[in-house]
């Protein structure tokens, strides 16, 4: 059922996702989430979803890495006297109830590739993939929706993307990018 | 005080300058393909804007965040982050203005306007991406100053 990489992948991540959670050292926490986010890049590789695997791997491992270390080159890192940190019950408890329901609608899922799933039965999604090179001439579906058939989310998107930096000169109260 | 923290932070290595001098076209003509060949295979202009703005955040780590930042200036970067947001909206109410519906490229009446149409709004998703990408870096970068707050 599981290939033996995508079950080598599958602990992996969920070990350097209990890492970033447990450690205690800062630095440790973002190389440990780096190695996290590429995990989960290649796993999206495996599922044949290049795109967001790109996405994942630049920005996930990437960018947001950069980002956090240059963050906390700020702080000053004081002498560690516990290597984990101290777990507490409450937060724990929400923690696995979350996850818990969470858990609980993947049973719900279709199994990856079933030809009966909603999202390959559905007329749309047909209809894209029958249409989009003859409607909009690039071969790659993805980018044919994310830039006609949806242009509008993600004219949204960029919008985010700039509203993230102008959000970021709010808060630092600056009036230049550099 | 913040910009003596920088300067500690920043150590000059010949390894990692003449590394960088190596790598840095080639991630950036990634990033390019990234953008431009997004109709083709996997990427787009989020992913190649990224990588793209990558090339600022390593010549940073080699040859230091200040000169960086001198080098790049602001402007740069505001026009990048800006024109994506412009070239989209230009594209695509420019497309209602000629009778259409949103982005609706072919009432642009060229050949493969869609195609070329999806390339040019990519590209600027790159352009606003990769302006706000090292914009992030080189704002966390110089940090908060709280003297300066208290002031105001």
């Amino acid at each position: 059922m599981l290939s033996p990489l995508m079950a080598t992948l599958l602990v992996f991540v969920i070990v350097t996702a209990l890492v970033t959670a447990l450690l205690r050292d800062v630095l440790a926490v973002i190389i440990a989430f780096a190695a996290y986010s590429l995990g989960i890049s290649i796993i999206w590789v495996l599922l044949q979803a290049p795109d967001v695997a790109l996405t994942e791997a630049a920005v996930g491992a990437g960018a947001m890495t950069i980002l956090l270390l240059v963050t906390i080159a700020q702080t000053v890192r004081t002498p560690g006297d516990r290597l984990v940190e101290r777990i507490e019950l409450r937060p724990l408890a929400v923690a696995g109830a979350f996850a818990l329901a969470i858990g609980a609608t993947v049973p719900a899922l279709p199994r990856v590739g079933d030809p009966d799933a909603a999202v390959h039965a559905d007329a749309v999604t047909g209809t894209y993939l029958a249409e989009a090179y003859s409607a909009t001439g690039v071969e790659n579906v993805v980018t044919a929706v994310l830039a006609a058939y949806r242009g509008f989310d993600t004219f949204g998107e960029v919008v985010v993307v700039f509203a993230a930096g102008a959000a970021l000169l709010v808060v630092l109260r600056r009036e230049v990018f550099a | 005080m913040s910009s003596e923290g920088r300067e500690a932070t920043y150590v000059e290595s010949p390894i990692i300058m003449t590394t960088v001098r190596v790598v840095a076209p080639f991630v950036l003509a990634f990033g390019l393909f990234v953008m431009f060949h997004g109709a083709e295979s996997a990427g787009g202009g989020f992913q190649g804007g990224v990588i793209a703005g990558a090339v600022i955040i390593m010549l940073a780590f080699a040859y230091g965040i200040e000169p960086t930042r001198e080098w790049v200036g602001s402007s740069l970067l505001a026009i990048a982050a800006v024109s994506g947001v412009v070239v989209f909206a230009v594209v695509g109410l420019g497309a209602i203005v000629l009778g259409g519906g949103f982005l609706e490229y072919s009432v642009y009446g060229i050949d493969h306007a869609s195609k070329y149409g999806i390339e040019l709004v990519e590209l600027g998703i790159g352009a606003t991406v990769a302006g706000v990408i090292t914009a992030l870096f080189f704002l966390l970068a110089a940090g908060f100053d709280a003297e300066e707050v208290d002031e105001a």
